[in-house]
């Protein structure tokens, strides 16, 4: 999933919305979106309407560590990027329409605040990042690579800052930046045109340094209405000073036992301060605090405690707060623009966002105001129709209750397409991943089949599997049969994944599981067919899987377990604990013979698909992923092409030939084959439909007999993956014949509705659209559109209004795709073939083909000797070859009238479907619902290792720059060129640049 | 440790907990949340505080002073080429006395501080900063507090452990550096007389110890026909490191590394690590409880 690679995320959430305890929030300046960062890493971005609705719009991966704070990255309104900084010193620039991550960085130390300072020098602006923090500096960054510019240092008593705030000047060039430290002492730096050119590491030293007592000190803020008083809030009192020498005007403490933890002036003459329990509180400064009062400065110098200044509002806590687990955080934004909104918004551990809009006018009586607007993600979540689907619901439903049972674990085997999902009622499901995903994602005929598709069961834990391991995957030397799981019943059950059978079961932990891992590969030959497991107890245990024993636990570490590694030469294991701590163990082997592996394993080629599980939090259940990765589609797809036998072959006139010279042999023996193939299958497909949910043995047994026909239900993963991406990319509903064309004759489906679609970007960051997406994208559009559209409008073609990188991607893939799908025969999603994949070859490796067949022999062996050459096919790669050419034989001869035309329309679907998106889809769309694709990414792919992307992107380039026309083309031309190196002679520039355009 | 080969039909038996069973837990859980957790957080706050109060540790008689202590430096490896005496008051050395004896002129170098200058040790401040953060988070939470879940005091403890490891991790993980890094950190400019071109030192703290580390360097010349490779960032750089600074080259030729102990420090390590134990024992004792309040809403 490197960078490089045209990968595209679709993702399944699932009914319950991810933790998120939010941990700082920020308001664009144009008060259309909301950011808010989680204790466990990711950013969430919010859209917000004039009328302070918000909607929660995608979910932002990348950081490793809790969100410390954010701040806007740009000053200008057509690139909105924000920064966010984590508790592990990290540092990412995001793009807010998209969530593209821009750059992004790692420092030693963890940042707390981040202000933007924008600054100029003659034309050029420049924005920088000032960040304070666990450091006792201030650092100065550049708002575009993250890169330390210069720091500003104290000379006196440096510590640690507090917080920090910037003065703008209108009338000199110099601003002022005013910071508190740790111990109370306020430190005042300029910042200068010459400042801000320095590009060395020289220090700043400060211009003054005064103690003001402010001890624990949580915010300072300037009054930008009066332009001389700062506001300074510590944890049990708020004090205002002069802005000019920094003299105390009033001090306010607390009297009851709450804590303040920030505060801001919302007008010249009222502050407002908030609690760490999530009340606010507005106050009337006291006359001596108002420079346009004549009393103004008359209690400086003073020791006494002015008197407490008037409550002017109290906003009221909500009821519900007592299911929260930390503080929430609030912050107050002032709108820059119509209608001026002045809005306090707060962010809770429980994912909740609530605004309160401030009324200008204020009554003279305390009171309290309600709240303008609250929502959290579960709710956005709730309020979805229809419900936000996760990867196996429609098996996870169980009759009577509304609620799926939840995935808790899950693990997926590409060389098998299957899932495998353990849940919290401990049982555990294995599905083939692209079907139970269509029906999700796809409008179909399955629809109609009850617990579609065909799956197994497995039952053994008692409650929550915690964890799933598929050894073989890891490594071919442990038996492709057995399958892994962990649960909180502290117990690990090692099963047979073509049986269903319970193999055997570990009770050697004291906690639940919560680490599967393989050992690697040079470890001793005991070692190496053990798994080894992690327990909540701290306990750590090997466990063989060949000798069904534990034969080693390594107990007693104070600390949880974090990290194992392995030591294979000293027989060690490493276990590293969450405090740093850090244990080895002799993994006591007994007989010490180590083997050394000669050659290297086949390794893992990219997979068309991936479904990978992630949760935000450690309580939540899994939500899938599924990563397509366009280029090993495409190869996939041509490598099967390939193998498949040569149309010449099976022109009309050889296959009357065959047919008429082995009319006793081969085709003889197709036809048996196809019909008991099909048999079988339909009897698969009728006895799934009659699946129940029951718990009785009986019923587990008859399932595991008839699971081992499940087995028999073949279906072709590479074209079924196909299939399930371009029904997800295709723009549905902008041309009526064309869809018609897509559901008939090449067998794609409409999805339910938008999908999910994420956006990968630099460094493996990631953005999610989360399903609530589309409630804001519909109101986005209905707005521009001036009429009110639903959900059915927007289904397919909604992706292409989101951003322009991601319409790029899109664009690429859904073209590249239908190109290469033009080019092979018969390549539609209708028909037999969709079930069986045509034959491989062996692996390089060696290792025995087909996991699937091996136990798959039909219930029913009609024929014993057909059953046999049926075995012999799957070991021998030319009788399957010419078993399954036969079989193709005998499938043409059956559509032999209507092969033609058939392969005909299909080409010319792929080829419409193709022209529509590469240049119709501009128009049909309109630009307002239309983002066009990104030149500079299309540049880059100008030159592809794939040649049908390459193909793809020089396509969709050339579109766009006629689209852009010329006046598009020289901005594009002149954006671009101070980029470029200067050796070019103006003369022969010019030229080159008249002929561009 | 629970025998492997039971057999499967054993299980069922002991699985779900029986309403009574419930009950009691609930009771169980419920005293947890309201006497036990107060009486860690208490016991955490005074180690803590003990832990602080070493930090700024006042001079008798003068209580707003702190008090400054001499460490006399030395090693059990070097033959007594470098002699070290440092003053600490809290986190800044406020004097440094150090005597070289140079190996081959056996010529011995004595350079101190300057008057205006003192170096402040970030390691011990950060360290400060960090149990004082940790020390916030306990005083919100005092005994009139009510804690509503076993969310809620794992979160408290979270941001203690962070707090309390970053503390930890700070003294007992100097910052690495590169040698010119070192040249320009300000250090050199410190002492009277000044140190000479081919000398650098470096003050750290490592575990409970203050070292200081003296280079003695030789300036390779330019037409030398070693392979020049400057030496990448570390605490302790070995003979044979190379770098280059206002375009000279440098190798080092000799190390000494002295150090002493600052009893207040092992103090501190100790409390540190007390405390973090105390922290993950409550965890412990909550998540005994988690698959019970897992069926809760919360």
């Amino acid at each position: 999933m490197s960078g490089n690679n045209l990968v595209l995320p679709i993702v399944l959430w699932g009914r319950t919305a991810p933790t998120h305890c939010i941990s700082s929030l920020l308001v664009m300046d144009d008060f259309s979106t909301i950011i808010t960062g989680c204790h466990d890493g990711q950013i969430c971005l919010w859209d917000m309407t004039p009328e302070l609705e918000i909607c929660p719009r995608a979910m932002l991966f990348g950081h490793t560590a809790s969100i410390t704070c954010l701040s806007k990255a740009s000053a200008c309104s057509d690139k909105q990027y924000i920064v966010s900084a984590s508790e592990s010193g990290e540092m990412c620039l995001w793009d807010v329409n998209d969530g593209r991550c821009i750059e992004f960085t790692k420092l030693a130390c963890a940042h707390i605040g981040i202000q933007y300072y924008q600054f100029t020098i003659g034309t050029q602006r420049e924005g920088r990042l000032l960040c304070n923090g666990h450091y006792p500096e201030i650092l100065v960054v550049d708002a575009t690579s993250l890169e330390v510019l210069y720091s500003l240092v104290s000379k006196i008593s440096p510590d640690w800052i507090s917080s920090m705030s910037i003065i703008r000047s209108h009338r000199t060039q110099e601003d002022t930046v005013v910071a508190v430290s740790v111990t109370g002492i306020l430190k005042v730096w300029i910042i200068t045109p010459e400042v801000s050119r320095m590009q060395d590491l020289d220090p700043v030293f400060e211009e003054e340094s005064k103690p003001i007592y402010c001890q624990g000190c949580q915010s300072i803020s300037f009054c930008t209405f009066t332009q001389s008083s700062l506001l300074v809030v510590c944890s049990k009192y708020w004090r205002v000073f002069d802005a000019g020498d920094y003299s105390l005007l009033c001090s306010v403490s607390n009297d009851n036992d709450q804590s303040w933890t920030g505060g801001e002036f919302i007008a010249a003459d009222k502050v407002i301060i908030w609690t760490e329990d999530g009340c606010s509180y507005i106050y009337k400064l006291p006359a001596s605090c108002l420079p346009a009062s004549e009393h103004f400065r008359s209690d400086v110098g003073k020791t006494k405690e002015g008197s407490i200044p008037p409550l002017v509002y109290r906003i009221a806590d909500r009821s519900d707060k007592q299911l929260l687990i930390c503080p929430p955080v609030t912050r107050f934004f002032f709108s820059r623009r119509e209608p001026f909104h002045k809005l306090l918004i707060q962010g809770d551990s429980a994912g909740r966002m609530s605004l309160w809009s401030i009324p200008d006018t204020s009554p003279l009586q305390p009171q309290s105001t309600s709240v303008s607007f609250t929502i959290s993600l579960q709710e956005a979540f709730d309020k979805l129709t229809p419900v936000s689907s996760g990867i196996i619901d429609q098996l996870s439903v169980l009759p009577g209750k509304d609620e799926p049972i939840k995935v808790t674990a899950s693990v997926y085997i590409p060389s098998q397409g299957r899932l495998v999902c353990g849940r919290e009622d401990g049982s555990i499901i294995l599905v083939p991943a692209t079907q139970t995903a269509i029906v999700q994602l796809l409008q179909g005929e399955h629809m109609l089949r009850r617990g579609w598709p065909p799956h197994r069961t497995l039952r053994g834990h008692r409650n929550k599997v915690t964890c799933v391991l598929y050894p073989y995957q890891v490594s071919p030397r442990y038996d492709q049969r057995s399958l892994v799981s962990g649960g909180v019943d502290f117990s690990v059950i090692v099963w047979d994944i073509f049986t269903g059978e319970m193999k055997h079961i570990f009770c050697v932990h004291g906690g639940e599981i919560t680490q599967l891992i393989v050992p690697p590969e040079n470890c001793s030959t005991r070692v190496q067919h053990c798994v080894c497991s992690v327990a909540s107890d701290h306990s750590v245990g090997l466990l063989s899987l060949r000798e069904r024993k534990c034969i080693m636990l390594a107990s007693r570490h104070l600390f949880p377990i974090q990290v194992i590694k392995w030591r294979p030469a000293d027989d060690y294991l490493v276990v590293g604990c969450s405090d740093g701590s850090v244990y080895v163990w002799q993994m006591d082997t007994g007989e010490n013979q180590r083997t050394i592996k000669e050659g290297n394993l086949p390794k893992y080629s990219h997979n068309a698909l991936v479904v990978q599980a992630m949760k935000t939090n450690l309580t939540d259940p899994d939500m899938h992923v599924l990563f397509f990765d366009v280029e090993a589609v495409i190869i996939q797809l041509l490598t099967e092409e390939a193998q498949r036998p040569n149309p010449m072959l099976v022109s009309p006139e050889t296959l009357q030939k065959s047919q008429a010279g082995a009319d006793k042999g081969g085709s003889l023996l197709a036809h048996k084959i196809f019909k008991q193939v099909k048999e079988t299958m339909k009897e698969t497909i009728k006895e799934h439909l009659l699946d129940e949910d029951e718990d009785e043995e009986e019923e587990m047994r008859r399932r595991e007999e008839k699971s081992k026909s499940l087995s028999l239900l073949e279906y072709n993963l590479t074209m079924d993956t196909a299939k399930l991406f371009m029904s997800c990319l295709h723009a549905w509903g902008l041309n009526e014949q064309l869809d018609t064309i897509c559901l008939e004759r090449l067998g794609m489906l409409r999805p339910h509705c938008p999908i999910s679609f994420g956006l990968i970007s630099r460094g493996g960051h990631m953005s999610l659209m989360l399903p609530t997406f589309k409630e804001s994208l519909l109101r986005q559009l209905s707005l521009a559109t001036g009429r009110k559209l639903s959900l059915s409008d927007i289904v397919g073609k909604g992706t292409y209004g989101v951003s322009r990188a991601v319409t790029t991607h899109h664009l690429l893939s859904v073209i590249s795709l239908a190109n290469t799908l033009m080019g092979m025969t018969n390549a539609t999603f209708v028909g037999e073939h969709m079930k069986k994949a045509p034959a491989r070859p062996p692996r390089p490796g060696g290792t025995p083909e087909t996991p699937r067949r091996t136990p798959a022999a039909p219930p029913q062996p009609s024929n014993p000797a057909l059953q046999a050459q049926i075995k012999q096919g799957n070991y021998k790669r030319r009788e399957t070859l010419t078993c399954s050419l036969v079989l193709v034989v005998f499938l043409t001869v059956c559509v032999k009238r209507v092969c033609v035309c058939v392969v005909v329309i299909v080409c010319a679907g792929w080829s419409q479907l193709a022209a529509m998106h590469c240049v119709m889809l501009p128009d049909l769309l309109g630009l307002d619902k239309f983002r066009p694709p990104l030149l500079e990414m299309l540049a880059r792919r100008w030159q592809d290792r794939c040649l049908e992307v390459r193909e793809a992107a020089q396509a969709l380039l050339l579109a766009e720059l006629r689209r852009i026309g010329q006046s598009g083309r020289k901005e594009t031309i002149d954006l671009w060129a101070p980029y470029l190196p200067q050796y070019v002679d103006t003369v022969s520039s010019r030229k080159y640049h008249n002929f561009v355009c | 440790m629970l025998n492997p080969q039971r057999s499967l039909s054993e299980l069922p038996k002991t699985s779900t907990a029986s309403q009574v069973e419930r009950v009691v837990l609930e009771e169980e859980f419920n005293w947890l949340l309201k006497e036990e957790v107060h009486a860690v957080l208490k016991q955490l706050q005074d180690v803590l505080k003990e832990a602080s109060r070493r930090f700024s540790m006042p001079t008798p008689g003068f209580e707003n002073q702190l008090k400054q202590e001499n460490f006399i430096l030395g090693s059990s490896t070097s033959m007594d080429q470098v002699k070290g005496v440092l003053t600490l008051q809290g986190e800044v050395l406020t004097q440094a006395d150090i005597n070289l004896k140079v190996a081959k002129s056996s010529q011995v170098l004595h350079f101190q501080f300057r008057e205006d200058k003192q170096w402040k040790l970030q390691q011990i401040q950060d360290a400060r900063n960090h149990v004082n953060q940790a020390l916030q988070l306990l005083s919100s939470r005092d005994e009139s507090y009510h804690f509503k879940s076993g969310a809620e005091v794992n979160k408290l403890m979270d941001g203690v452990m962070l707090q309390l490891t970053r503390a930890r991790n700070r003294l007992t993980t100097p910052a690495s550096m590169t040698l010119p890094e070192l040249a320009a950190s300000g250090l050199m400019k410190m002492f009277s007389p000044p140190i000479p071109g081919d000398v650098m030192v470096n003050f750290y703290i490592n575990l409970s110890k203050l070292c200081l580390t003296v280079y003695q360097l030789h300036v390779l010349p330019p037409n030398t026909t070693k392979n020049f490779k400057p030496a990448g960032s570390s605490v302790l750089h070995s003979p044979g490191a190379m770098f280059e600074l206002n375009n000279n080259r440098f190798e080092v030729s000799h190390v000494h590394k002295v150090e002493c102990v600052v009893p207040w420090l092992s103090d501190t390590l100790v409390f540190f690590t007390i405390s973090l134990q105390l922290c993950q024992q409550l965890k412990d004792k909550i998540s005994v409880f988690s698959s019970f309040w897992n069926y809760r809403p919360f």
